[in-house]
């Protein structure tokens, strides 16, 4: 067997491991900034996305002003892309300290444009309070009844959100976990974070 | 004294996922725009060769038995080297050859192409830069001032939350069943099954992170003790009942 020496190998050294080592358990506590930032908001579809708190303010959803990449369908015209390559879609987050156009006081959500993903397409909404995200949540998703989409309701949005919610309150710079990421849904999440001004 | 900080996220959107880089403290636009260009190709050309749910890709052919390795691009034979290498370095819990449908190199593709992107960042006047392959992380630098990154890794039973935060130094890579379903397979069973729920693994190379992770996945503490061992690579485990075991060095922040 041609495993078998790879093995034996694996086991000696295993072996030798194990009578000088030991893992340690770890204890963990994360501080967030507030409380409310540990209990994320569910991810909710269409449906039931109304249900986040009701904005003062709502800027209108997204439809003329984003950037879009050429492979990226989108139902409106785009005026703001210049990039030459197809599928890389740049935003610049700008400092906190730096002075932005968008209106950025009370509480206000705004729709991301609606964007390809691998099985059909989505578009997020997010609700801010101020420069604090409060609740992302996904505003439409049209799978064309595709079996794998559940998949990415269930598992890779909701992976997803936590990078824009706990970035804010652990002050991190990214997040890992195993996942099968949605396409689209950042894209869309960025658009909606830029015409929020966060 | 506050320091201001610029920070450029950039999509790439590539094998079903979309691959995000961050710049930090760029300032070279023209740079950085060049660098993403080459990143952006070098993505999908990897794609192209290496995509399993692509029927024409090469190692879809080679899967089928349609060409022989030694007619698929040299990157293929490469790959398989460093799979090779990977599973030795596992003890053969992480087997691209042992998966139903023929060889399967996805678990150290995605890690190895976010790794090789990366190094298109090398040479650019930034303080720090990240390619996150939907949750396998490449990076070199930090923030101004710093060495390390702040990654917070998800808990496998809600990832809407964290259950830990790391100062990142270069990889990480996180495997586990939580939202995938059941798709890690155990080579010495023959079973999909996975032996932790959530498993993480540090190091300078992502391509080893992202096979080593798998690796623990299903190996669990057989698995641990390797990576323990292994110069410059740490692992952190995440069981069903959220109990957490971590290799000594693996970098947990203290706050």
């Amino acid at each position: 067997m041609k495993r078998s020496p790879i093995v034996a190998v694996g086991t000696v050294v295993g072996l030798a491991s194990v009578l000088s080592f030991h893992t340690s358990p770890v204890k963990i506590s994360l501080s967030a900034a507030t409380s409310s930032n540990t209990s994320l908001p569910t991810t909710t579809r269409a449906t039931s996305s109304s249900t986040t708190t009701p904005p003062t303010t709502t800027t209108p959803p997204s439809t003329t002003t984003t950037a879009t990449s050429a492979t990226t369908h989108q139902s409106t015209s785009s005026t703001a892309s210049t990039s030459s390559t197809p599928s890389t879609t740049t935003t610049t987050t700008t400092p906190p300290t730096t002075t932005t156009t968008a209106a950025t006081t009370g509480i206000r959500t705004v729709t991301g444009p609606l964007v390809n993903y691998y099985y059909g397409e989505l578009s997020v909404k997010v609700t801010a309070n101020g420069k604090k995200i409060t609740a992302v949540t996904i505003a439409s998703i049209n799978d064309g009844g595709n079996p794998r989409s559940v998949q990415i309701d269930q598992y890779a949005i909701p992976y997803l959100e936590p990078e824009a919610l706990s970035a804010q309150s652990y002050k991190i710079q990214s997040v890992s976990g195993a996942s099968y990421t949605s396409a689209g849904f950042q894209m869309s999440l960025q658009y909606a974070l830029k015409k929020l001004g966060i | 004294m506050s320091v201001v900080e610029s920070t450029t996220r950039h999509f790439i959107e590539v094998m079903g996922t979309v691959v995000t880089i961050d710049l930090f403290n760029c300032r070279d636009r023209d740079g950085a725009q060049r660098s993403l260009e080459r990143a952006r190709e070098l993505l999908h050309e990897v794609d192209r060769v290496f995509s399993t749910y692509k029927d024409s890709s090469p190692l879809s052919r080679l899967r089928r038995g349609d060409i022989s390795l030694g007619e698929t691009p040299p990157q293929v034979a490469d790959v398989l080297d460093l799979c090779q290498r990977a599973k030795s370095l596992s003890a053969g819990w992480f087997d691209p050859w042992a998966l139903p449908g023929g060889v399967d190199p996805t678990g150290y593709v995605k890690g190895w192409a976010a790794q090789r992107a990366l190094d298109e960042f090398r040479g650019l006047d930034v303080s720090g830069a990240i390619v996150n392959a939907a949750g396998d992380i490449a990076s070199f630098g930090g923030p101004t001032g710093t060495t390390t990154f702040r990654t917070g890794i998800v808990r496998p039973d809600d990832p809407q939350r964290l259950a830990a935060v790391i100062e990142l130094r270069h990889c990480l890579a996180t495997s586990g069943e939580s939202q995938r379903g059941a798709h890690l397979f155990n080579p010495f069973t023959r079973e999909f099954a996975s032996a932790v729920a959530s498993a993480s693994v540090a190091g300078p190379d992502l391509g080893v992170c992202d096979a080593m992770a798998t690796a623990l996945s299903v190996g669990g503490h057989d698995v641990m003790v390797l990576i323990d061992v292994m110069d410059g690579y740490d692992a952190m485990t995440i069981d069903a009942q959220g109990g957490m075991r971590a290799t000594p060095g693996f970098p947990i922040a203290n706050d």
